[in-house]
C-alpha cells in the first residue's frame, strides 16, 4: 500500500503547486494592476462584435444529437490512432491490418446511418 | 505464462460467426425491406442454432487465446447455454416486434451482439477482457431496454439502467485497479499465484478492490442492495427483453463471478466469503418479501428473480467445485423455467395488451394451454416437486449446507416458501377467478410450439436432472484443479 501511494507524491505536488502558482497569479494582479470599472468593460467580450441579443440562452434542436453521436465516433477514433501512430513500427504488420478493420467497422457503421437516412434533415 | 501467445483465431469461430450473424441481419433489413419483418427473427434464430452447432466441436478440449480467452469446457457450457437462450428470446420476440416495434433489424442484430459478450464474460482470464466482455453485453442491453421509444416508461427505465450500470462499471474499474495494484498482473491464474504468497503488505488495498469489484458486479446481477434498476428496467423493457434481462444478462454474470472467484480470488477466500454470504442473506429476504405486494406482472418476476440471485449468490459465498456445479445446473433450471413464464406472459400480452396479475384473471377458460404452462413455470420457480425449481434447488441448498452454511440454506428453504404464496396468487387468478370477456383466444401455432417446448424443458429438468447435472459437473470440473 505504502509503495502505492508514494508513486502519487509526484501527482499531489504538482496539484499543489498549480494551485498556488495559479492563485498568486491571480492575486498578485489583484493587487498591483490600476483597477477601474465601467459599463463597456463589464460587457462580455465576443471577439469585438456587440454580444448577441437577449435571451442568451439559445436552444439547440435536438436532430442535432444524431450528428453529434456520429462526429464523437470519429472523435474518440482519434484518440485511438495517436497512440496506434506512435507504436506502429515496432509492432509491424498486425497493427495496421487491425487499425484498417477498426477503421472499416466505423466506416460501416456511419455507412449504415446514412442508409438509414440519418444525414438526412427532415 | 509462457512468452510464446497462441493466436489461434480458430478457437473464436463462433464469435466470429456471430459478428457475422449481426452483419447479415443488419444488411437484410437495410437492403430487402419488404422480406425484413416477416423473416428476420427466423434467420436469426436459424443462424444462432448453427453456430450453437458449430461450439459443439469444442467439447472436451482445452485451450486458450493469447491467455487471456480459455476456450475449454466451462465456455462450451456457457456458449451452448446463451446461444441456445438468444434462439429462444428470438423466437418469442417475433410476433412482438413486428406489432409493436420498429427497426427490428436493429433489435436481433443487438441481441445477437449482446451474446457475443456474455460468452465471452465466462469465457474471458483476465480482468480487462472480463470488463469489455461485460460491457458489450451491457450497451447492447441499454439500448434494447429503451427500445420502444415512443413508450415513456421504456425510456424510463433505460435511461435508469445505463445511469446505474454506468455507474456500476465505474465502481468495477476502480476496484480492478486496486486488484491489478496488490496482485501486479491482470490475468486470474498470476493474481492467484500473487495472493497466494501471503497479502499482509497490501491487505487494505485488497479488500477496498473486493468490496468495490463486488458492488459493481452486485449491480449488473442486481444483488440486494445494488437492485435498485431491476424492477423499473424490467417493467419499462420491451417483454422479451426483460426476458432477456433475466436470463442471459443474469447468468454472464454469475458465469464471469464463478471463473473469476474459484481461478483468481481462492487464496484470499476468507477476505470474501463472508461479504458474499451477507449480500445472499439480504437479497433472498428483501427480493421474496417485496414481491409480495407487486400488482404487475413483470414487477413481481423482477422481485423474484432478485430472490433467484440470492440463491445463487450462496454458491458464490460457499464456493466449492460441488456449490459450483448446482449453481450451473440450477441456473439451467431457472433459466429454462423463466423463459416458458416469458413466453406465456408474452402471448398473453400480445392478444389482450394487459400485463397486470389482476387483468390475467380467467387465463385459464380463455387460453387453457398457456395458463397450464404458466402455472407449471410458477411452480418450477417455487421449488414444487416434480419441476425443474425443486431438484435444482434441492442440490443447490444440499450443497451449500455442506460446505457449512446451514444458516444460509435455511433461509433460502424459508424464502422459498414465502415465494410460494405469491406465485400462487398468480394461479389463483388465472384458474379461480372469472374472465374480463368470454370467449377462447386464438393463440398462433408457433407460439404454442415453443410454450409447450419450455414447459416440456421444465418438466425434463425437473425428473431428470441427472443428465444436466453431469454436464454442469463436467463444466466445473476444471476450475477446481
Amino acid at each position: 500500500m505504502q509503495v502505492l501511494l508514494d508513486n502519487y507524491v509526484a501527482v499531489l505536488l504538482a496539484g499543489v503547486i498549480g494551485f498556488i502558482l495559479v492563485g498568486s497569479a491571480l492575486i498578485g494582479s489583484r493587487l498591483l494592476a490600476p483597477y477601474s470599472s465601467s459599463r463597456q468593460k463589464e460587457t462580455s467580450y465576443e471577439c469585438g462584435m456587440v454580444p448577441a441579443a437577449a435571451p442568451i440562452r439559445s436552444q439547440i434542436h435536438i436532430r442535432y444529437y444524431l450528428f453529434a453521436i456520429l462526429f464523437l465516433i470519429f472523435d474518440v477514433e482519434a484518440v485511438f490512432l495517436f497512440p496506434w501512430a506512435v507504436t506502429f513500427l515496432s509492432v509491424g504488420k498486425a497493427a495496421f491490418y487491425e487499425m484498417v478493420l477498426f477503421i472499416a467497422v466505423l466506416g460501416g457503421g456511419l455507412a449504415y446511418a446514412w442508409k438509414k437516412g440519418v444525414l438526412q434533415w427532415k | 505464462m509462457s512468452n510464446e501467445l497462441n493466436l489461434d483465431y480458430t478457437l473464436l469461430t463462433p464469435e466470429f460467426c456471430l459478428a457475422g450473424l449481426a452483419a447479415i441481419v443488419l444488411g437484410i433489413d437495410l437492403f430487402a425491406p419488404q422480406v425484413r419483418k416477416e423473416w428476420l427473427p427466423y434467420i436469426t434464430a436459424a443462424g444462432l442454432i448453427g453456430i450453437l452447432g458449430l461450439s459443439l466441436g469444442w467439447v472436451e478440449k482445452e485451450s486458450d487465446f493469447a491467455g487471456i480467452i480459455a476456450v475449454d469446457n466451462y465456455t462450451t457450457f456457457f456458449r451452448v447455454f446463451f446461444l441456445a437462450t438468444a434462439a429462444v428470446v428470438v423466437l418469442m420476440s417475433a410476433q412482438f416486434v413486428r406489432d409493436r416495434l420498429k427497426n427490428p433489424g436493429e433489435y436481433y442484430a443487438l441481441l445477437v451482439v449482446s451474446t457475443i459478450g456474455a460468452i465471452y464474460m465466462a469465457a474471458s482470464r483476465e480482468l480487462l477482457t472480463a470488463y469489455i466482455s461485460l460491457e458489450v453485453l451491457s450497451f447492447s442491453l441499454y439500448v434494447l431496454v429503451s427500445f420502444a421509444r415512443m413508450d415513456p416508461r421504456s425510456n424510463e427505465g433505460g435511461l435508469k439502467y445505463m445511469l446505474l450500470g454506468a455507474f456500476a462499471s465505474a465502481l468495477l474499474l476502480y476496484g480492478l485497479s486496486f486488484i491489478y495494484g496488490s496482485a501486479g498482473s491482470t490475468f486470474y491464474s498470476d493474481i492467484a499465484a500473487a495472493y497466494a504468497g501471503g497479502t499482509e503488505s497490501f491487505d487494505l488495498a485488497l479488500l477496498m478492490g473486493l468490496v468495490l469489484l463486488l458492488a459493481g458486479l452486485g449491480f449488473k446481477v442486481a444483488a440486494v442492495p445494488f437492485h435498485m434498476w431491476t424492477p423499473d428496467a424490467y417493467e419499462g423493457a420491451p417483454l422479451p427483453i426483460t426476458a432477456y434481462l433475466s436470463a442471459t444478462s443474469k447468468i454472464a454474470g454469475f458465469a464471469l463471478l464463478l471463473r473469476l472467484f474459484s481461478s483468481a480470488f481462492m487464496p484470499v477466500i476468507d477476505d470474501w466469503q463472508w461479504m458474499f454470504a451477507a449480500l445472499a442473506a439480504l437479497t433472498m429476504v428483501l427480493g421474496n418479501l417485496v414481491a409480495l405486494q407487486q400488482s404487475n406482472i413483470k414487477r413481481l418476476l423482477a422481485y423474484s428473480s432478485i430472490g433467484q440471485v440470492g440463491y445463487m449468490l450462496m454458491a458464490i459465498a460457499a464456493l466449492s467445485s460441488g456449490t459450483a456445479s448446482a449453481l450451473l445446473l440450477h441456473m439451467s433450471g431457472y433459466v429454462v423455467t423463466n423463459l416458458a413464464a416469458f413466453s406465456c406472459i408474452i402471448a398473453w400480452y400480445n392478444l389482450t395488451d394487459k400485463e397486470e396479475i389482476a387483468d390475467m384473471r380467467g387465463m385459464a377458460e380463455r387460453a387453457p394451454l398457456l395458463a397450464a404452462a404458466l402455472t407449471a413455470a410458477l411452480f418450477s420457480l417455487s421449488g414444487m416437486p416434480l419441476f425443474a425449481g425443486f431438484f435444482t434447488k434441492f442440490i443447490l441448498f444440499q450443497a451449500v449446507a455442506d460446505e457449512g452454511f446451514l444458516w444460509l440454506a435455511v433461509i433460502a428453504v424459508v424464502m422459498s416458501f414465502v415465494s410460494l404464496y405469491y406465485y400462487l396468487m398468480v394461479i389463483k387468478e388465472l384458474y379461480i377467478s372469472k374472465p374480463e370477456e368470454e370467449g377462447r383466444l386464438q393463440v398462433p401455432l408457433s407460439v404454442t410450439g415453443l410454450t409447450a417446448a419450455l414447459a416440456a424443458g421444465v418438466f425434463y429438468v425437473g425428473i431428470f436432472p441427472r443428465h444436466l447435472f453431469e454436464v454442469a459437473q463436467e463444466a466445473t470440473n476444471l476450475l477446481f484443479v
